[in-house]
């Protein structure tokens, strides 16, 4: 049985499975890092193709409903999983019977569902946890890291609410930035970067959140166990009033 | 004195109120506008106590005129008292929501000089939100009883959402704690305001209040029975309980040494959620007692008081039962029943699902099959539930012992 090695992109992704209806064979093991190769592993290098990608994408959205199309999309989000064999198994059941794609009990099925609304999860903690800060030319700023890709999702969200601002939100793991710029956001790749000056107003605020944060708390109920298991430490990185 | 210590102080009078969710509002994005609400709402950090902070809640002063005796705000305390301005509250709001510090505002006041002057202190603010800094995020504000009917349709148009605190749950106590105050004039402008927001839309304005629990003697069956009707008469969405902490030593009050009854609280809420999503009555949760057990939720005493109708067949049971076995939620039987169209489900499945077993295994067959232990009686079940989890046996290490000596540890 073969290996098929990918370069991790969509295109990618897409291009595996494009080689696998176009030479018929039933792909088991993807991976995208050469590291994971085992040593008795036959591993067939798949190109990254963006005319043949696309030409797998359109059928996909032709032939999926939106929601589906739209969970593909998320588990590919989650990036630092393993998600590519129920990728493909996935999209290889949709193509075969659309009803199917709604049997939880299905192991792959399953597998989708639970990477999904773990994604959700976590996207829906950044939701509260993002904090931006106020730049010099009134551009609002912010500095995230987390286990999954949540850019394109957050710049959608922030959109809706601070519609007439300028932000960046800034994945400083994955090197990757959302971008909102006049009416028009993008995500681009950001290679380096200066830390930028905050507006004068900035501290002013962050102290006044910060006082906020300690004078709600009713120390009868102090329950330090039960805050970390809302907050994680691993959120509170960037968070104005942990620091 | 200085914005910093203003915000502590009336951020520190507010915290007692516990309602702080902006869940439940429809998003409502428009275009040139600051903020867009949330349906499910949203925590933007949690406190040490490990509360959810979701809205910038303050109160607009503390300054009052009133002197109830459970309040720590009243007259007769000595203690520093504060106002804000409106745009400096209005500045604050907008600030932090910018920084995605919070999903919106959350304003309660104290009575300064009287109830108009103060209602129309609190429009101030929102207008200067709404209009200057075009604001449309989650507004919730509180009401003033006594405040006019003009003031309170001004309040309503500005605000996501109001409230107005009910504080005790029968007249007899508030008449004992809060002698200016009666459930009827409590009551004034959470009609006022159905009653405008009903002439305009077919729904009413959403709205909330607060009870406190443990204050005073009402049993569990007075208070959820209060609750009950509220929500029939469509004149709240939600009641939130709190647990009384001492804050003044009055001879009319429980001891200033009182732990806070947090476990009826939270049995309070739970029985609160079967009454808005579950579809039981008040009389129902509550047959022959008039407390809330403590050990175990309400829909687990209600299930082990009526064993006649389970076990149920999980593939075949239709959704309002599914519902009202313990252990299965909301969330829960929207899975089985989603999951069992296909094939009907087996232990492993429902496992699979994220349903937990625990509890459900005694009221529902599987296959039908029976999963819980050989006896089947209500005694029997709560024992085995409330049983310590066994710890496996503790293998000491040969250098353990050591260790005391070493660091002194004895």
């Amino acid at each position: 049985m073969s290996t098929y090695l990918y370069d991790g992109s969509f295109e990618g992704f897409l291009s595996v499975v494009y080689y696998s209806y176009r030479y018929k064979v039933n792909v088991t093991k993807i991976i995208k890092n050469p590291k994971d190769i085992d040593l008795l592993d036959e591993v067939v290098e798949i190109q990254t193709n963006s005319a043949r990608a696309q030409k797998v994408y359109m059928r996909i959205v032709q032939k999926f409903q939106k929601r589906y199309v739209e969970k593909i999309l998320q588990v590919f989000l989650c990036d630092t999983r393993d998600f590519e064999k129920a990728l493909y198994a996935y999209i290889v059941l949709g193509f075969r019977d659309q009803r199917v794609l709604e049997n939880i009990n299905h192991p792959t099925i399953y597998a989708i569902e639970k990477l999904v609304s773990e994604y959700f999860r976590h996207l829906h903690k950044m939701y509260g946890f993002i904090r931006f800060v106020e730049l010099e030319d009134g551009l609002l700023y912010a500095k995230l890291e987390g286990k999954f890709n949540l850019l394109p999702y957050l710049g959608k969200h922030f959109v809706k609410r601070l519609d007439g601002y300028d932000f960046i939100l800034h994945d400083t793991q994955r090197a990757l930035a959302y971008v909102q710029n006049k009416e028009e956001g993008s995500i681009h790749m950001i290679s380096d970067f200066e830390e930028p000056t905050y507006a004068p107003s900035e501290a002013k605020f962050q102290k006044l959140w910060k006082t906020f944060f300690r004078s709600v708390l009713v120390q009868e109920r102090k329950n330090l166990k039960l805050q970390q298991s809302w907050v994680p430490l691993h959120y509170r990185k960037y968070m104005t009033e942990f620091r | 004195m200085d914005i910093y210590e203003k915000l502590a102080i009336l951020s520190d009078s507010a915290k007692y109120d516990v309602s702080c969710s902006s869940s439940g509002a429809e998003s409502n994005f428009q275009k040139g506008m600051i903020g867009c609400n949330h349906q499910s709402g949203i925590c933007h950090t949690f406190t040490e106590d490990g509360r959810c902070v979701s809205l910038l809640k303050v109160l607009f002063t503390n300054f009052c005129i009133y002197d109830c005796s459970y309040c720590v705000n009243r007259a007769s305390n000595d203690l520093k008292r504060a106002a804000f301005s409106p745009r400096e509250l209005a500045e604050l709001t907008i600030n932090f929501y910018k920084r995605n510090y919070i999903e919106g505002l959350f304003l309660s006041s104290g009575i300064i000089e009287n109830e108009d002057k103060t209602m129309q202190l609190l429009i101030r603010a929102l207008e200067i939100l709404r209009f200057e800094y075009h604001f449309n995020g989650y507004v919730h504000l509180k009401l003033i009883p006594g405040a006019s009917e003009r003031l309170i349709e001004k309040a309503c148009s500005l605000a996501t959402r109001v409230s107005s605190n009910l504080e005790l749950p029968s007249s007899k106590s508030l008449m004992l704690l809060a002698p200016n105050k009666t459930q009827k004039a409590l009551m004034q402008p959470l009609k006022l305001a159905r009653d405008i927001t009903l002439e305009k839309s077919s729904t009413p304005i959403p709205m909330s209040t607060q009870l406190i629990i443990g204050a005073t003697p009402e049993s569990d069956f007075d208070i959820l029975k209060l609750s009950s009707n509220l929500y029939q008469k469509a004149l709240l969405k939600r009641v939130y309980y709190s647990a009384y902490i001492p804050a003044n030593d009055d001879k009319n009050l429980p001891a200033l040494s009182t732990v806070p009854p947090t476990a009826r609280e939270h049995r309070l809420y739970q029985a609160d959620w079967l009454l808005r999503f579950y579809g039981f009555s008040y009389g129902e949760i509550l047959q022959r007692r008039k407390n809330l057990d403590l050990d175990f939720d309400p829909k687990m005493i209600w299930a082990l008081d009526h064993m006649e109708l389970f076990p149920v067949e999980v593939n075949h049971v239709d959704k309002e039962f599914l519902i009202r076995v313990p252990g299965i939620g909301i969330r829960g039987a929207h899975k089985i029943l989603k999951a069992r169209r296909f094939q009907p489900l087996n232990f492993e499945g429902l496992k699979k699902l994220g349903i937990s077993l625990k509890r459900a295994k005694y009221f529902i067959t599987i296959g039908g099959k029976f999963f819980g232990e050989k006896h089947y009686y209500p005694d029997q079940i709560k024992r085995t539930l409330l049983k310590p989890v066994k710890r496996g046996f503790h293998q000491p290490s040969l250098f353990e012992s050591y260790y005391p000596a070493m660091n002194g540890e004895l």
